[in-house]
């Protein structure tokens, strides 16, 4: 499923000792558990079986055979090809001093994006399209956040983002990003 | 990172080539597979026409050899051998599955799309080329040094291993590349139903018809590899000298027999299920409340499905398998009727104090129950292994399959067309005509195939281009029912246009009322290239749950 995952980013971009203060996880919706892939493979696997049993040991068994085995590998290859279509994270740190998007795409590629939270900007156009489209603007650019979320999934980071850039502007220990530091 | 700009981009508007040749949208292809197995339908109608005039009086009239007096037996072999392929191949599935599951699956589970469009793609374009290929093989070089190959849409071996010709390859390539463009379409919606279901939509929360297409391509994925191991084998027995089926090198044409009906029998499903999701759909819609027993509706679909697996030897008692072995089958396949029941009474107990509005949908999916429930009664009568050595290849079978698929799943076809005719073009069909093709097709149908059963209690084979003077009547009354049922499909292709070019445009989304509550009535009529780009939420869907 899609979700919003608060406690903690994975494999920070850049490394720093103190913890952020705010750190979120999004990732897209996919319906089918690992659980439910094992329970479909192993399902269509008994059910090929079938025919195949009481041919085994047969020319005819040896003719059937490929054709039942390339079956069930296309059905496992295309599921977890899907599932890695879907497997696109985007983690977001949030330091007084430093804001941090990290996207990471299926392909493998790694997208970063890092701007003062004092000067970021983050938009919700209720009316955008797709609805309540959510955009962080700084540094120079403006990017999307969490465009594969339900739009309610996504008034809800814009709030708790908002409340978070707040906390990060107006903490004690603030200081210039520099992000040769 | 995913610049915003580059996201909020607004519906593009391809060419028609671009479109319509290259597509990957699921929309597009579905209309595809509805248009392509419509033009293969009326050429298999039209064989079917051609045949039906041919047996409607004693002796051979039409169908005979260059010199206007020998009977031509290879042309009617050919003729039901192409009417058979094509519509269990190329016309029914490709349109309730390949047509209505790709339009509707995905709107219905609130999906962007098809999880591989590409593939989806790919897999149309061989379904493309396989019906090519069938109807080519009908007007190429077969048996007897004639065209086409005479050997029924079964392929036995050894008759098609003997038989003439490059046509039969022909025709093996035909199912080879349709088989093959089928499973990886199987694939693509399973992995669409399982993986890409709107947030909250559990699989006890997924609508019916979305459940029929996961059954069927289910049904697809286990069986087709089958069939496709098996008619390689046939064909490298025609070309290759090996004996799979040749007992003269150890084979086994038996053999031949139970793997093609394990391919066959759950493919009688194949057809049929999709079909229970549309009814279901149509008979909440227009009884004005949900579905009743939706949990057993699901489970009935899937009991089908399994059932189907383990009762493909009813189709070949009399091949001289065990007395034990035909109980089995028997008892298997009578036990078919408690989940088809199930669907059966609760599509009754839907309609059942309901506020029925009988619309043109409706009338298909009410003539579906009723013609659906004859066909299973004979299905019954002819799994009793004692019963059928009668019955074996009479007109009794030809009935009875005739009232389950011609009858029940071109129903399915024709209640979904004038279900989601709106939808799908933005415009409505004319309900006059839409009931009058109805009451043509029904009345047609019924009275071709009901004097079929007379036929075979009479001891009328089938599969003969001529008959004894003793089965005329029924015989004639048959093809004037074929005749009309014929020109009510000529009729339909006439409301198709009158809808396209002149119908009155729809703007109201769920346009049949609340009770079509899935989420394609949540859109535009036509809805729009690109849909669900954002996930729907649980209250566009799940406002009365289990409609």
């Amino acid at each position: 499923m899609s979700a919003i995952e608060t406690a903690g980013a994975r494999s920070p971009a850049v490394s720093r000792c103190e913890p952020p203060l705010y750190a979120v996880t999004l990732w897209p919706h996919q319906a089918l558990s690992p659980r439910g892939f094992a329970v479909v493979m192993g399902f269509t696997g008994a059910m090929l079986c079938v025919p195949l049993i009481p041919l085994l040991g047969t020319a005819v068994g040896l003719g059937l055979a490929p054709f039942l085995v390339l079956t069930l590998g296309a059905l496992g290859f295309f599921l977890r090809r899907n599932a890695r279509d879907l497997s696109l994270h985007e983690e977001l740190r949030l330091w007084p001093d430093l804001v941090e998007v990290v996207r990471r795409e299926p392909g493998g590629g790694v997208r970063t994006w890092q701007a003062n939270p004092y000067w970021v900007r983050l938009t919700l156009r209720p009316d955008g399209r797709p609805e309540n489209y959510l955009t962080l603007k700084g540094a120079g650019r403006e990017i999307e956040l969490g465009a594969f979320l339900s739009p309610e999934e996504r008034a809800d980071l814009a709030e708790e983002l908002e409340n978070a850039l707040i906390r990060a502007r107006t903490h004690t220990d603030a200081a210039p990003h520099r992000p040769d530091a | 990172m995913a610049d915003a700009a580059a996201h909020a981009h607004d519906d593009h508007h391809p060419g028609f080539f671009t479109r319509w040749f290259l597509s990957t949208n699921h929309k597009d292809i579905g209309i595809l597979y509805l248009i392509t197995s419509a033009v293969l339908g009326l050429i298999s109608v039209a064989f079917t026409m051609y045949m039906r005039l041919e047996l409607m009086e004693p002796g051979v009239q039409y169908m005979l050899m260059e010199d206007g007096i020998t009977p031509n037996g290879h042309l009617w072999n050919v003729m039901i051998t192409a009417h058979g392929i094509l519509m269990m191949f190329f016309v029914v599935i490709p349109a309730l599955f390949g047509g209505f599951g790709n339009y509707f699956m995905p709107l219905m589970i609130g999906a962007p799309d098809m999880a591989f469009p590409r593939m989806n793609n790919l897999s149309y374009w061989m379904y493309f080329a396989g019906s090519a290929l069938a109807v080519l093989s009908v007007v190429s070089p077969g048996g007897d040094q004639q065209l086409g190959s005479g050997v029924g849409w079964v392929l036995y071996a050894p008759l098609s291993v003997r038989e003439g010709g490059y046509s039969m390859d022909l025709a093996i390539f035909a199912v080879h590349v349709s088989g093959a463009s089928s499973i990886l379409g199987a694939i693509n919606m399973i992995t669409t139903f399982l993986n890409m279901r709107a947030p909250g939509m559990t699989l006890h929360k997924a609508p019916l018809f979305a459940w029929s297409i996961f059954v069927t391509a289910f049904l697809i994925l286990l069986s087709l590899p089958v069939l496709a191991g098996a008619i390689t084998m046939l064909l490298t027995d025609r070309n290759f000298g090996t004996t799979f089926f040749d007992p003269a090198g150890g084979g086994d044409p038996i053999l031949y027999q139970h793997l093609l009906w394990f391919f066959g029998h759950p493919e009688v499903y194949m057809i049929i299920v999709p079909g229970f999701g549309i009814v279901s759909h149509v008979i909440s819609t227009f009884s004005k409340k949900p579905v009743f027993g939706y949990l057993g509706m699901v489970y009935a679909m899937i009991g089908i499905g399994v059932l189907g697996f383990v009762v493909w030897a009813h189709h070949m008692y009399t091949v001289g398998m065990s007395h034990t072995q035909q109980a089995y089958f028997m008892l298997a396949t009578m036990v078919i009727a408690v989940p088809t029941g199930i669907k059966i009474f609760s599509w009754i107990a839907t309609m059942w104090g309901g506020s029925i509005s009988f619309k043109t949908p409706m009338l298909w999916a009410m003539g579906f129950i009723f013609l659906f429930t004859v066909g299973g009664v004979t299905g019954v009568v002819l799994s009793q292994a004692g019963v059928d050595r009668a019955y074996h290849d009479t007109y009794y079978v030809v009935a009875h399959f005739h009232y389950v698929m011609s009858l029940g799943a071109v129903f399915c076809i024709f209640a979904g067309v004038y279900y989601w005719m709106a939808k799908m073009t933005g415009r409505q069909y004319p309900e006059t005509l839409g009931k009058i093709h109805f009451w043509m097709m029904f009345i047609g149908a019924n009275i071709t195939f009901f004097p079929q059963h007379f036929l075979g209690r009479q001891g009328m084979p089938r599969r003969y281009i001529d008959y004894p003077e003793q089965f005329s009547l029924w015989n004639e009354v048959s093809s004037y029912g074929a005749f009309l049922s014929g020109a009510s499909f000529l009729l339909f292709f006439y409301i198709v246009y009158v809808t396209v070019t002149k119908g009155e445009k729809v703007t109201e989304k769920a346009y049949w009322g609340e009770h079509s509550d899935t989420l394609e009535w949540t859109l535009p009529n036509p809805p729009p290239a690109h849909t669900f780009e954002t996930l729907p939420t649980p209250d566009m869907w799940d406002k009365n749950p289990h409609h």
